[in-house]
Order: C-alpha cells, then structure tokens, then sequence
C-alpha cells in the first residue's frame, strides 16, 4: 500500500475515537434556560438586538455588529429573555450574555424554501453565511464569510474541507459525514462555489475509512470533488498541515491560506451552511460529542447554543465514577472546566470528561533538553527554547524562536518528559510580544 | 450535578504521553546491562567494586549536595545512578576505588549540581568527572596509583588504540575481537557488540536517536580513511562506540534539533580521529564530546529548524 498522505512532525496519542464513534447523532434535550454569549467567533463584538423581558423565537437573531469580522448570533429557542449580563464563556472569560428562559413546549424548526442551491452567486452565498452566523466550527471559530472573502489579487483554486478531526475522542464530524453525506457534499460545493474555485478535496483521516468510502460513493459522479484519505497522526487537520499533506503548498509564517489559493472549512460549516442555503436555518445549534472515560454513556449529540455543560452530560447518562478533568473541546486544544455552567458555543466540538488514569497530573520539571519537543513540532519551532526565553522574561527571543508562529497544537507538551506546560509559556509570551508592539 | 471547583483547570493539551525523564533513565540503567554483564565476566571483583562503589557514591553525593542546597531530593528519576554507572563503566578495571570516589563526587557535584542539577550542566557529569580524574592523577599520583595516569583509556597494559598508536601492527586484536570481546581499555570497552546491543534497546525506546551515533561513525570512519589510519579499527577500537550511542547522546548535553545534532556527531568524529593520530593521547572521544558539549547552545543557535514555510516564503521572493 502506497504511503499515506501526511506531514512532517506530529504525535500519535491514543484516539479513543470508539467510545462514541458509532453512536448515532441525537438530540440534547432543549434546557429549561440557556445561556448564549453574545460574540462566539473570533473579530468584532456584537451588541445585543433584544432587552431583558423580549420575546424570542427559535432561529431570531439577538445579537450583531456592523464590523465586517463578526458574525451575528441567534436564539436557539423560543422563549423569554430573562437577562442580558456578562458571564465567563468556556474560556473563563467574561463575555456579555443573553439568558433565556426556554419554553415548556419548543417548536420545530420550520424549513423555509430557499432558493436553488446551483442559481445561487458566490456573492449571495456569503451573504446567507454572514447571515446564518456561521463560523468555523472545528474550534477557532472564524466568520465564514471572512473565510469566503480572500484578496481578489489572491485568488483560491482549492477548497479543502477538514473531515480529519485529529483530536482524539471527538467523533462529530465523523457521524455527520456517515449520516449527511449528502449535504455535506452540497454544502462543500457552495463553499467552492463562493471562492470559484476548481477542486474539492476531502481529506479524512485513515480512521474513518467509511466516511470516506460513503463520501467517494456519494461523490462518485462529481469530477471536481476528490475524496483523500490521510495518515492518522496530530494534528492532520491543522490548516497549514493539512494544505501541505493534501496540495504540497506551504502557506508562509504568518499568512493566510489564500497565499497558496487554498479554503479550508470544516465539515460542521460545511454542512451548516448547506442547512443556512437550502433551509432558511441560522447556526442556533452543533452537533457536539460528549464522551470519555468520565462519561456512562459517550455519544453524539445535537444540541442548542447556550446548553450548559451540565444537560449535555445528563443527556449521556451522567458522569462515571469521578472524573479529574472536564474539558469543553478536544484534549489537544481544549479548555480545561472548573464545573459544568459553562455552555456550548458554535465552536464547541464536544465534552470529554477524563478521569485520573487518562490525565495524569504531573508536576513540572526542569527541561532535560532531549528534543522530543523540537521533533514533534509541526511548524518547526522550538518549543524548549520559547519556553526558556519566557521564564527569562526575554520576549525577543522568544519571538526569535518562533512564539507568533506556534498555533498551540500542545504536540510539545504531549512529548514532553519533564511535563513542561509549553502552550502556557507560548501564549504569555505572545501576550507579551503583542503588548510590547503596542507600545 | 457537578459544582464548580471539582475538576483540575490546566492549560491544554489534557492529555500527555507516557514518557518521563525517570523512564529514560530507568531505559539507560537497562540498556547498559549487556555492557556491565560483560566487564564483570572479565574484570569479576574488579569490576562488581568499582561500579557498585561509583553508584553508591553518586546517590549519596546527589542526597547530600540538594540536602545542602534545600532543594528537593531527586534520586527517584535515577540520573544520580546513571552517572555513577557511566562513570564506573569509563574506569579502567584496575583503578583504586578512591579514584571511583573522587570521580563521582567530581561529576555529580560540580558538573550537575552546581550547575542547577539535571537539565542546567553543561557538560557530560560522567566524562566530566573522567577527565578530571585524568588530569587530577597528573599531579596527584596518588589517585591513579599507577593505574591510569596519561591515558584516556586509563589501562596499565597495552590497549587496543596503544596498538595503532605505536604502530605494533602485528600484535593488534583482530576486528572480530574487537567486536565480540577484547578486554583492554576501561570497562566499558570489551565488547561493541553488548554496546551495539544496549543502543538497539534505547533506540527501540525513543531514548536515543540515529544522528548523533551515525554521523560520529561515519565522519571518524572517512577521516581516518583519508588520513591513513585503519577506518575499520578506529570505530571499533577504544571508547568510540560506547560514546558515540552512550555518552555523546545524552540529553541535556547534546543538540535538540536533528541538524545540530548531525554537525554536532560529525565534529566528534573528527576531533576523536585528529586527536587519536596527532596528539600525544592514544584516545580521544572523552575529550571530544566533552569540546563539543561547550559549543551546544551555539549549534542549537545556527542550526534552528526553519519554521514551517519559511523556506519556501524566501524561494518565493
């Protein structure tokens, strides 16, 4: 067998990808109250478009800003809004709020017909993107019409759609390629469609090999669309790894992948904005996965923004014996819980619960230099050193050994013998980096 | 349902591989087991003293030094046993249990210790230590007794690179002693084979990598073929092996990125040749890993990857 399509560098955690990767999708019951933070994606903030008191309904959007990086949000029930305060978001962050009160009885969701899907410009579909809310829904959570705007002297020939999901335990996009295949596909074209490009890959990792036998069988007719199984290693489906392992091209430090004429848009977008175009339907709930040791019964669930933590874990049969660490996203990349308040967001990818024999809790040492951190580093950096210069407090060299490149994959500390916190180090020192340039 | 405060909030990653620095050591003590069952098959009493003397000495060395210095005590991640081994192991069956003494003293206090401890030194604390040994029994003969004094090796009869060095060709161990066993040299040194048989295991376990080893090999192999020196017999004569994948791939005193540590091999292979054939030492790979350890921080400077794309970036413009 030919050798799979990859990268250089990485890491091979355990995936743990069975605990919920054949539990079909269902749905989170609605919660009596949710909270939705008013600015889920990365750019401008919104401003608040209901007051304390409003009626809402399901799909209405409740909160905007006029910046072009920002995407509006909308109400993922119908219900009464019982206040509008600043709450910490997942990340512990204190961002203003919409609290509704949902009602007993929710509605369905009333599909609107839209218009056909192939008469639609690329101008209209960013329009229904912006719209809808949408953003990138692997977790960095993106404006998808920025995403779908690239410099008109940059143009994009290649869209990609994300269908590795290299982090371990998460499994929602694999259930959403074997259950909306179709509209997946659909929603990936309109994406090529808005950038008018000429290619369409799917890259999925090697475990999954039947997302990606549904997807060539459902594609088979399709010449513009390629289906690309990659190696399973982390993270594949990094933006820049994942161009390099698919295309060759090697977007630069600090630039965006229209530098190589390439889209990269994960699979909940993907199907997302299919629903927004065909629909009518705003981005007002996820599919998410909750699972792990922690976890009774680990599935694949669809929830509303604004559910807490606390119902999604309710709703997979509560936690199992006591878990030492809850985490809202991945284990790679995601964010460390004190309690379950906290709610889902569009970039939310799911809750892993982990328990002590998966998380050891170690203390940090002193680096013993042997590198595996240096090898395991996809971008090349030095992680060692970056975190040398920030415990010295030496911000230029922690710049020098490429801090502002590091997306903060966590491959270094993963690696690391002596259980030394590199992703820490890295995002101190580009706080400090940014502050010193302010100045 | 779960309140907030219960569970542990660290930065990500949440998950972590298995390794740890006490592992590593643990995988070094295991694979320097072919090495030490061959010296004591040879050296017997000899062999068992010095290495059970040089271990006991840097545990207690290592409790007392952080007991002084009220840091916490470390010997649980073993580096303190494996520097009293490799220091054994680069002593000559003969030497007096006091030069074992001095030695490790030497190596775990000042060159770890003093230096912050594992992770901060500078320099190989067992080659270090040998090589203070050396030059201390210059002076004090008392230390050597005879035994060890003006050589590397630090043998009172004839070693194999004694052989090449004098040109008494016809009495030299055949490659295939050399190879399997030749107990000359310190007791490190009989065999290539266990040495080869204990790097298999650390390369299995991801302690060592091939860089370092390999461009060592290769760079004292051509020069010595260009120099006139036997290339067969300089790689598998003295101490080269068992630096080359036991001691110049030490962590902390070794490059981290992959052509740091190929220039950093190929620098040692060098030195070890210029110094074997122009110097008056008929053994140089203590030395030269030692001279190469001092230029780490430089070679970790020049030979930083490229960041991912930055190559390509400068082909662009």
């Amino acid at each position: 067998m030919a050798e799979l399509k990859t990268f250089k560098g990485g890491i091979h955690p355990p995936y743990n990808k069975e605990l919920a990767s054949g539990k079909a999708i269902k749905r989170c019951p609605v919660p009596a109250e949710v909270i939705i933070p008013l600015t889920q994606h990365i750019g401008a903030p919104n401003e608040p478009l209901v007051k304390q008191g409003d009626r809402v309904e399901l799909g209405q959007i409740i909160g905007s800003s006029e910046a072009f990086v920002s995407a509006p949000v909308h109400s993922s029930v119908a219900g009464e809004v019982k206040e509008i305060a600043e709450m910490p978001n997942f990340t512990g962050a204190k961002v203003k709020s919409v609290v509704i009160t949902a009602d007993a009885s929710q509605p369905e969701f009333q599909k609107k017909a839209g218009k056909d899907l192939e008469s639609l410009t690329a101008e209209e579909i960013r329009e229904i993107a912006r719209n809808a809310g949408l953003v990138g829904m692997g977790g960095a959570a993106f404006p998808t019409h920025v995403k779908l705007s690239p410099p008109k002297d940059k143009p994009v020939d290649t869209v990609i759609i994300n269908a590795c999901e290299c982090e371990p335990f998460l499994t929602c996009d694999h259930r959403l390629m074997l259950e909306r295949t179709e509209d997946l596909i659909a929603g990936a074209r309109l994406l090529k469609k808005a950038v008018e490009a000429s290619r369409l890959i799917f890259g999925v990792e090697a475990n999954k090999m039947d997302a990606a036998d549904i997807l060539r069988a459902k594609a088979s007719g399709l010449s513009d669309i390629s289906v690309e199984v990659l190696e399973v290693k982390y993270p594949e489906g990094a933006e820049k790894m994942l161009i390099f392992a698919l295309t060759g091209r090697k977007v630069p430090p600090g630039k965006l992948p229209s530098e190589v004429g390439c889209l990269v848009q994960n699979v909940g977008t993907a199907v997302a904005l299919f629903e927004a175009a065909a629909w009518g339907k705003p981005l007002y709930e996820r599919v998410l996965t909750v699972t792990g040791p922690g976890i009774k019964e680990p599935g694949n669930l669809l929830a509303a923004i604004g559910t807490p933590i606390s119902v999604l874990i309710d709703a997979c049969g509560g936690l199992l014996g006591s878990p030492t660490k809850l985490v809202m996203g991945g284990p790679m990349t995601g964010w460390a819980q004190p309690g379950t308040s906290a709610s889902v967001v569009k970039g939310t990818s799911g809750v892993v619960a982990l328990t002590a024999d998966v998380v050891e809790l170690g203390e940090e040492a002193e680096c013993v230099r042997c590198g595996k951190c240096v090898d395991a580093c996809p971008m090349f950096l030095s992680p060692n050193y970056i975190v040398q210069a920030a415990k010295r407090g030496q911000w230029d060299k922690a710049e020098m050994w490429g801090a502002l490149d590091c997306f903060e994959c966590g491959c270094c500390s993963f690696s690391c013998p002596s259980y030394i916190p590199h992703v820490q180090y890295v995002r101190k020192a580009k706080a400090e980096i940014a502050a010193l340039r302010k100045k | 349902m779960a309140s907030a405060g219960e569970f542990a909030v660290t930065v990500s990653p949440h998950i972590r591989s298995k390794e740890r620095v006490s592992n590593a050591m643990r995988d070094v003590l295991i694979a320097l087991v072919p090495v030490v069952a061959v010296a004591i098959y040879y050296f017997r009493w000899d062999a068992v003293i010095n290495i059970l003397v040089c271990m006991a000495t840097a545990a207690l060395t290592e409790v007392v030094a952080r007991s002084v210095a009220r840091k916490k005590i470390t010997l649980t991640d073993y580096s303190a046993l494996v520097t009293g081994l490799f220091l054994a192991l680069l002593l000559p069956p003969a030497a007096n249990w006091w030069a074992g003494v001095i030695g490790t003293v030497i190596a775990v206090c000042i060159a770890k210790e003093l230096l912050g401890g594992l992770g901060r030194n500078y320099f190989n604390p067992a080659l270090f230590g040998r090589v203070s040994l050396i030059l201390l029994s210059t002076w004090y003969v008392w230390i050597g007794g005879g035994g060890f004094k003006g050589s590397i090796n630090g043998v009172s009869g004839a070693t194999p690179l004694f052989y090449l060095k004098s040109g008494a060709l016809g009495a030299k161990p055949s490659y295939g002693a050399l190879f399997l066993a030749n107990p000359g040299g310190s007791l490190s040194e009989v065999s290539v084979l266990a040495v080869l048989v204990g790097a298999a295991y650390l390369f299995y376990r991801g302690v060592i990598s091939w860089e370092i080893p390999t461009s060592i090999i290769v760079s004292a192999f051509i020069l010595s073929a260009i120099l006139g020196v036997d290339p067969l017999y300089t790689i598998l004569a003295g101490g080269l092996m068992f630096g080359a994948f036991f001691m110049a791939t030490d962590w902390v005193t070794s490059p981290v990125s992959s052509n740091g540590k190929l220039v950093f091999g190929a620098c040692i292979g060098i030195l070890v040749v210029l110094i074997r054939k122009f110097s008056a030492a008929p053994e140089g790979v203590a030395y030269s890993i030692l001279i190469m350890n001092a230029f780490v921080p430089l070679l970790d400077k020049a030979f930083k990857p490229k960041p991912f794309g930055a190559v390509a970036a400068q082909k662009a413009a």
